[in-house]
């Protein structure tokens, strides 16, 4: 519809009645002087008619304005009214009565519809703006930055991402960051945990992980580094997490050098423990004989606070590896029952001394395991050891190994001694958990069985206990046969075996879960 | 003329190891239970004594001064460097070695103690059942 040619006729129209109304009103006028008031000159008619013209025509001025302003006003008025500055707070009701309603109307029409297109272009553009703003940020950042979507796949890897990692980012724009990064943590609470219970409970949340690792492909070197993460459920950008990695592979790493604080401490502490333990024994030899019972039971305590003390740093390398996940297994190809014979002979010889007998039954066609060796004798001489200590009174210790129905290779140690009391038994592998009914009479460190669990997670095994108090104490391990621990090797791009304490250095969800 | 009893020459220890103390108590310990004990301080001068092969054992220290214990470990059984010597070379040492150093060092000696946890009675006992 021509609107334009509406309000032009509209107008004309108006006009035209208006100015003939005057007209006519100014002729009858003229008429009326002319019929009734003849007395009147040619000249006083003229002057009367200009006068009433005048009046007429400022009235008809006064009242056609409006009519004919009136669209430009609204027009106007709805212009203001979407002005960013403010202006008319209300819109105008263009539905009123007025010259070229329907034009107006179409035209504050149009007016609203630009002006939210220029809306929509400012918020795009500032959103490019921001992005452009985010880009600046992320890409100078001297940390490795991640964003992931909802289904963990990275979105987003900044420059530093890809030089810390050694890949360029676009390998890892697109990839699951499990695959793209294998993690290990040093507990159960993993980035993925982390993830799933926000998703499940938050709109937001924000963690920190320390002593995160990654291996390495090949080399069996890996990262230590510190990770931060921010999660935004449904963010409207796709952009439900952030990660920044803080590294400290150097500083963490350290221990793994001979000359690190705590290797060192090691060495310090134990070359006097090395001569008190050596003169304890030089006295015990040439004072025996002379020392009343009651002096040499003094002796028998030093030796063992010695002891005590040896076993202690003998465990805190390994605990402190274990807290800075930094413990890593070597998984090998190993003969189990060589394995056992090489640690039952070792501690023969403590059991001898107090009258006890080692006795093993191990299965004949046990699978090779796949273990560390070292830790896993850790784990065994640990064992053995508790066994050895705890046997007041009795002279029998039992050591069987067999194939379980689940397939794994189980090893068991059993003595016949005092037993642990049930209100104790959940918290026998904590950290420093010393069993203080006894803690006077037996040596131990509270770290030994700490560590056997730990060793023992870190194969893939499970160790569990059972006890009763003066009956004895069964304790019971599992270990993997060599072609399982290969075959998940494999599967998880790990060919050399290379495990920490909590896990495959590859933290690969589905592996988890 | 000495026909009948044979006397069995007491076994030649070499001891390359730098605590006085701990040297010490070794010496005596051995040479009560009939061992001819000689000590080095020095790893380079130990290195060069147990080169001329006369000894029997050879307990080796790895932190020692002027070398280290590896090394003399790695110079004594490389044939170039020590064309002839009988001796078994039992690793002593107090350090915490990573397990790849320390399975490298059990290929090349004989044994590997950690001086802590083992008495001197206990290392007569070991030594004893070394066959030189």
């Amino acid at each position: 519809m021509d609107f334009l040619g509406k309000l032009r006729q509209q107008v004309k129209l108006y006009l035209f009645w208006v100015l003939l109304l005057e007209n006519a009103l100014l002729i009858g006028a003229w008429w009326a002087v002319h019929v009734y008031h003849q007395e009147l000159s040619p000249l006083e008619t003229l002057i009367g008619m200009s006068i009433l013209g005048l009046f007429g025509t400022l009235l008809v001025s006064e009242t056609a304005e409006k009519r004919v302003t009136q669209p430009i006003i609204t027009l106007w008025q709805a212009i203001q009214h979407i002005a960013p500055q403010g202006g008319e707070e209300r819109a105008p009701d263009l539905n009123q009565k007025q010259l070229g309603r329907e034009l107006v109307a179409n035209l504050a029409n149009h007016v609203y519809q630009l002006a939210s297109t220029v809306q929509a272009v400012e918020k795009t553009n500032s959103k490019a703006a921001q992005n452009l703003h985010a880009n600046f940020v992320a890409s100078s950042l001297p940390l490795p930055l991640l964003v992931l979507d909802k289904d963990e796949t990275i979105v987003y890897a900044n420059e530093a991402t890809s030089k810390y990692l050694g890949k360029p980012a676009d390998d890892l724009a697109g990839q699951n960051v499990y695959t793209a990064l294998d993690m290990s943590f040093k507990s159960d609470d993993t980035l993925s945990t982390w993830l799933k219970n926000s998703a499940s409970k938050t709109a937001t949340a924000s963690h920190k992980w320390e002593h995160v690792r990654i291996g390495l492909p090949g080399q069996g070197d890996s990262l230590l580094f510190d990770l931060a993460g921010y999660y935004n459920k449904d963010n409207s950008l796709g952009y439900e997490t952030l990660l920044i990695l803080f590294d400290h592979t150097e500083v963490y790493s350290q221990d793994d050098q001979a000359m690190s604080f705590v290797a060192i401490s090691v060495h310090e502490l134990r070359t006097p423990l090395t001569l008190l333990r050596g003169y304890i024994e030089v006295f015990d030899e040439e004072l025996g004989p002379t020392l009343t019972p009651e002096l040499k039971e003094f002796m028998v305590k030093m030796d063992a606070a010695a002891q005590q003390l040896a076993a202690f740093v003998d465990n805190i390398l390994n605990v402190a590896k274990i807290e800075d996940n930094q413990l890593t297994l070597q998984l090998h190809e190993e003969n189990w029952q060589n394995v056992i014979e090489t640690v039952v002979n070792d501690l023969n010889l403590r059991a001898g001394v107090r009258g006890i007998t080692i006795k093993t039954d191990i299965a004949p066609d046990l699978p090779s395991v796949g273990v560390d060796r070292y830790s896993i004798y850790e784990v065994l001489a640990n064992l053995l050891d508790n066994a050895i200590k705890y046997s007041k009174g009795t002279n029998e210790i039992y050591l069987t190994a067999t194939l379980n129905k689940e397939g794994l290779v189980e090893t068991s140690v059993k003595d016949f001694g005092l037993g642990i009391d049930a209100s104790i038994l959940p918290h026998i592998f904590d950290k420093f958990y010393r069993n203080h009914r006894n803690r006077a009479q037996i040596g131990g460190t509270g770290l030994g069985l700490y560590l056997s669990r730990a060793i023992v997670d870190a194969h893939g095994g499970e160790i569990t206990v059972n006890s009763k108090v003066n009956e004895g104490s069964t304790f019971t391990f599992t270990v993997l046969p060599f072609s399982q621990v290969q075959e998940a090797g494999k599967s998880l791009g790990n060919p050399s075996l290379t495990r920490s304490a909590h896990g495959w250095i590859k933290n690969h969800s589905l592996y988890r879960d | 003329m000495d026909t009948g009893t044979t006397t069995t020459k007491p076994k030649r220890v070499l001891c390359i190891e730098d605590e006085l103390f701990i040297s010490e108590l070794y010496t005596r310990a051995l040479t009560k239970a009939g061992y001819q004990v000689d000590v080095q301080l020095d790893g380079q001068k130990g290195m060069a004594a147990a080169q001329t092969d006369a000894y029997d054992i050879i307990l080796l220290d790895l932190m020692i001064p002027s070398i280290t214990g590896i090394e003399v470990l790695r110079t004594l059984r490389d044939p170039a460097k020590t064309p002839k010597m009988h001796a078994k070379i039992i690793v002593t040492t107090n350090l915490e070695q990573r397990k790849d150093i320390r399975a490298d060092i059990e290929q090349q000696a004989d044994g590997y103690l950690v001086k802590a946890e083992i008495t001197p009675r206990e290392l007569v006992e070991f030594l004893n059942k070394l066959d030189v």
